[in-house]
C-alpha cells in the first residue's frame, strides 16, 4: 500500500509531538533518551567538522593569522569549549559502540545496564579529558 | 502510542547502514591517533603546540599525511551519511531520497577535495 502524503504527515506528526508522542518525555525511556542525545551530539558534531575545515582555511590561506588564530584558540574559553567537545565526542563514541553492539546481537537483553556501563567508561574519559586540559582551562596558555 | 515506525535501515538502505559502523569504527582508530599525535607528541618539533612549523614537521611523514585525508574522507562519509539517516528518521525529504542522495554526495566529494587543498600548503611549507 503507498502512503498518501497527508497520511505521512499526519503520521510524523503525531509521532513527534503531543502526549502519544513517543518524544513526550514521560513516554521516554533510556533507548530513546540516547537516542536523542546522538542525534544531537552528530548534528552538532558535523557543524564542528565545517567550523574546523573554514579554521584551516584560514590558516592555508595565511599563515601568520594562523598562529594568531591559534593563540585566541589557547585562552581558557576557547580551551573549555575544547572540553565540551571532548564530552560531545565520548558520547557519541560510546554510545556509538552500544549501538553496533546491539546491532551485532550482543546484549540487547540487558541493554539498560550496557548503556549505563557505556556510560560509565565514558564518564571515566571526560575525567582524564578533563586532566589533560586543566591547565589550559585555569590558567590559559600552557 | 504512535503508530510504530519503519525501521531506518529500511528507508536509509541497507549498504548506508553498515558503511555507517564500518566508518564509525575506523573513526575511532582514527581520531585517537589524531589527538595523541596532534595534540600530546612533539614529533621532532620544539613544542606540542599547533603552529604552521610544527605541522609542516609532522606532515615531513608520508604516514601522517595519510592519516590527514583517510580521517577526512571517513569523517565526511559518516557526518554526511547520519545526517541523511537523521533526515529520514525525522520524516524530511523522504520523497526526494535521490535528491539528497546527490546532493549529499556533491557536497561531500567538494568537501573532500577542499580540504585536500588546503593542507597542500603545510605539507609545501
Amino acid at each position: 500500500m503507498k502512503i498518501g502524503d497527508d497520511d505521512l504527515r499526519a503520521r510524523t506528526f503525531k509521532w513527534l509531538f503531543g502526549k502519544n508522542s513517543e518524544f513526550w518525555p514521560k513516554n521516554m525511556k533510556t533507548g530513546m533518551w540516547a537516542w536523542i542525545g546522538h542525534r544531537l551530539t552528530g548534528v552538532a558534531l558535523v557543524v564542528y567538522v565545517f567550523m574546523h575545515l573554514s579554521f584551516i582555511t584560514t590558516a592555508s590561506l595565511n599563515h601568520e593569522s594562523f598562529d594568531d588564530l591559534m593563540g585566541v584558540t589557547r585562552s581558557p574559553l576557547f580551551v573549555l569549549m575544547d572540553f565540551l567537545l571532548v564530552v560531545v565526542v565520548i558520547y557519541h563514541g560510546m554510545n556509538g559502540l552500544r549501538v553496533i553492539l546491539f546491532d551485532a546481537g550482543v546484549g540487547i537483553k540487558k541493554q539498560k545496564l550496557i548503556f549505563w556501563i557505556c556510560m560509565a567508561i565514558a564518564a571515566v574519559m571526560v575525567v582524564v579529558g578533563f586532566y589533560a586540559l586543566r591547565n589550559n582551562i585555569f590558567m590559559g596558555g600552557g | 502510542m504512535a503508530e510504530p515506525k519503519v525501521a531506518t535501515t529500511k528507508v536509509a538502505g541497507t549498504w548506508p547502514w553498515f558503511l555507517q559502523r564500518v566508518s564509525a569504527v575506523l573513526l575511532i582508530v582514527l581520531l585517537a591517533t589524531h589527538i595523541i599525535i596532534d595534540h600530546f607528541w612533539q614529533m621532532g618539533a620544539p613544542t606540542s603546540e599547533l603552529s604552521v612549523l610544527n605541522i609542516h614537521l609532522r606532515l615531513k611523514e608520508l604516514v601522517w599525511i595519510g592519516v590527514d585525508y583517510s580521517m577526512l574522507a571517513v569523517v565526511l562519509f559518516h557526518g554526511l551519511n547520519g545526517t541523511r539517516t537523521v533526515m529520514f528518521d525525522f520524516d524530511c525529504f523522504m520523497k526526494r531520497k535521490k535528491m539528497v542522495d546527490v546532493g549529499l554526495w556533491v557536497l561531500g566529494v567538494a568537501m573532500l577535495v577542499w580540504g585536500i587543498v588546503i593542507l597542500l600548503p603545510f605539507i609545501n611549507g
